[in-house]
């Protein structure tokens, strides 16, 4: 029996192993590696990157600030910083809000109007980001579909929002729409039908039927949506590139151009670090949900 | 009886209702209809609601340009690559996952959800940098490594889940009746988990299809997809080869997505996002 098990332990190791291996080599080694450059070691893995890359602050022995200095000490890098951190948090809040929203309206009316809506807002998950970043972009251009509606309306002066950080925000939303509402749907549909059924027999109101009820047993769906839409627009370079303005921009572009335009790759590798730092925070979040909805499937699987 | 009260009594909400639908509706399909009607457009002015002219030089145009054509054939070359190195990868884990004990299981299980707790630009500039080291820059190697990491948390999880999903007990009535493991496997456990193996390898094909930042930092100026050629169509080319071109690029989207429809909303892709 001891045996039997041991063999399937080693087994079971074994064919785990390709996929951990993958991530070991092409992620965590990447991120170690890009971590001593951004302290200054240009050595074993960043020697080739090091001998190509211009303005880097290089040291022998120990470790140096000076790439951090440099890059957090760059006014450009503020704004840039300072436009994430916002859009970042407005899309997140957004997507939140809404994909509750349609999610709730979903579980609790049975209508044709809830089906269509169903439909939308699943739309951009069949339409590639790029896609999506040139149809906004060109949707909210300065002879778009919304400045030319607005001017049949009267407004003459509707604001061309293409290359702005709206444009990015709007876009950002858009894309992340559709696992907002498929997250929340599938965490409202595991709420039972007869408990809903049995609040509302006993005299309580629809809002407080999804304050006391659907709220608190769809937390961990919408820690979910939340953490992973900020992460996504942390790690966007797609979007702001394309639609949004040459500076401030997000991280992803400032980052991208950093290392491809300006031959800097350690003040991109810095930023990346910066990045990372601020998806910590978040990512830290995610996984104490996940562990805790973890313990909770483990009683009834 | 089913759940379904008037969630709007008054008409004051019926009203605030509509107006929400009709904006989610202009919000969500209009930027894709706009597209589409800038493919076809030959004279635009702002603030026309339609084209003045109709051509189809834009299509002509995008078919006839050598870059972009051999660009939506790199992409048809990319795809399946990764696709099947990331289902050769990922499905013996996932059924490792889901069947046998061993020590480190839940860490390693996290461990390969890591890569979705990195925000994805950065992964891809701190892999660039080493990718110098390791000659895997501008390569087809380098390439499919790239998209191949956004397709491992899927390719692992959704086929872990529909293993799961299948009773032992069925396997144990095959190995009673005196099927070999490998047996067992290829006749019960695999076509069982099939449709979720499908479902999987679609979403894959499609991440790495429609993948173009990863691509854009390692694959210039050698292998340019067709995501990544949008880059430089929508700055360098005429407005309306650029709706073209997209249009194309969104196909096999459309059509694999709408294969997979059922499973996407059924709660499969949700439930990648899970761990248990």
């Amino acid at each position: 029996m001891r045996r039997r098990e041991l063999r399937e332990g080693a087994q079971g190791l074994l064919m785990v192993l390709p996929p951990v291996a993958v991530i070991a080599v092409f992620i965590g080694f990447p991120v170690v590696a890009a971590i001593a450059y951004t302290l200054g070691r240009a050595g074993g893995p960043n020697s080739v990157v090091a001998s190509l890359g211009q303005r880097q602050f290089i040291v022998q022995h120990g470790v140096t600030l000076d790439a951090y200095r440099d890059v957090l000490g760059n006014k450009t890098i503020h704004r840039d910083l300072w436009a994430t951190v916002w859009v970042t948090v407005l899309a997140t809040l957004v997507v939140v809000v809404v994909s509750w929203a349609i999610a709730l309206y979903l579980r609790l009316a049975d209508t044709r109007l809830a089906r269509i809506v169903s439909g939308l807002s699943v739309v951009p998950l069949f339409i590639p980001v790029v896609i999506a970043s040139y149809a906004m972009l060109v949707f909210y251009s300065s002879d778009g579909f919304m400045r030319s509606v607005a001017y049949h309306l009267g407004w003459h002066s509707f604001p061309t929002l293409g290359f702005t950080l709206w444009c990015v925000f709007l876009a950002e939303v858009w894309v992340n729409i559709p696992f907002g509402v498929l997250m929340m749907s599938s965490g409202l549909n595991g709420v039972p039908n007869n408990l809903i059924e049995a609040a509302r027999d006993s005299g309580a109101s629809m809002p407080r039927v999804v304050r006391s009820i659907l709220l608190p047993m769809n937390v961990i769906p919408t820690v979910i949506v939340a953490t992973f839409t900020a992460i996504y627009v942390l790690g966007s370079f797609t979007v702001p590139y394309l639609t949004g303005p040459t500076a401030p921009n997000l991280l992803g572009p400032s980052m991208s151009n950093f290392f491809s335009a300006f031959n800097q790759p350690q003040q991109a590798e810095v930023l990346a670090i910066v990045v990372f730092v601020l998806a910590l925070g978040i990512g830290a979040v995610y996984v104490w949900a996940n562990v805790r909805t973890g313990k909770r499937s483990a009683v009834a699987p | 009886m089913s759940v379904s009260f008037a969630l709007a009594r008054s008409a004051g909400r019926r009203v605030l209702w509509f107006l929400f639908v009709g904006s989610l509706i202009v919000f969500m399909i209009g930027p894709i209809v706009w597209l589409g009607l800038r493919a076809f457009s030959g004279l635009w002015l702002y603030p026309q609601l339609l084209p003045k002219q109709w051509t189809v030089n834009g299509w002509r145009q995008v078919f006839n340009d050598p870059n972009l054509s051999h660009s939506m054939k790199l992409s048809f070359e990319f795809a399946p690559v990764v696709t099947v190195a990331s289902a050769a990868i990922c499905l013996p884990a996932a059924y490792a996952f889901s069947r046998y004990k061993f020590p480190g299981r839940r860490f390693l299980l996290i461990s390969l959800f890591a890569v979705n707790a990195f925000p994805k630009i950065g992964l891809y500039i701190s892999m660039a940098g080493v990718f110098y080291s390791l000659n895997l820059m501008a390569t087809f190697l380098g390439v499919v490594i790239v998209q191949l990491i956004g397709t491992i948390v899927f390719m692992t999880w959704i086929p872990a889940a529909a293993f799961s999903a299948i009773p032992r007990s069925l396997e144990e009535a095959a190995r009673d009746v005196g099927a070999g493991p490998l047996r067992v496997f290829f006749r019960v456990t695999f076509p069982l988990a099939a449709p979720a193996i499908f479902v999987a390898m679609i979403l894959s094909f499609l991440a790495s299809f429609d993948e173009a930042q990863g691509t854009f930092l390692v694959g210039v100026p050698k292998y340019i997809t067709m995501p990544t050629e949008m880059y430089t169509l929508v700055l360098n080319y005429p407005e309306q080869v650029a709706a073209v071109f997209a249009l194309l690029l969104a196909v096999p989207s459309v059509l694999l997505m709408a294969l997979v429809r059922k499973h996407v909303m059924g709660g499969k892709l949700a439930e990648g996002f899970q761990l248990r």
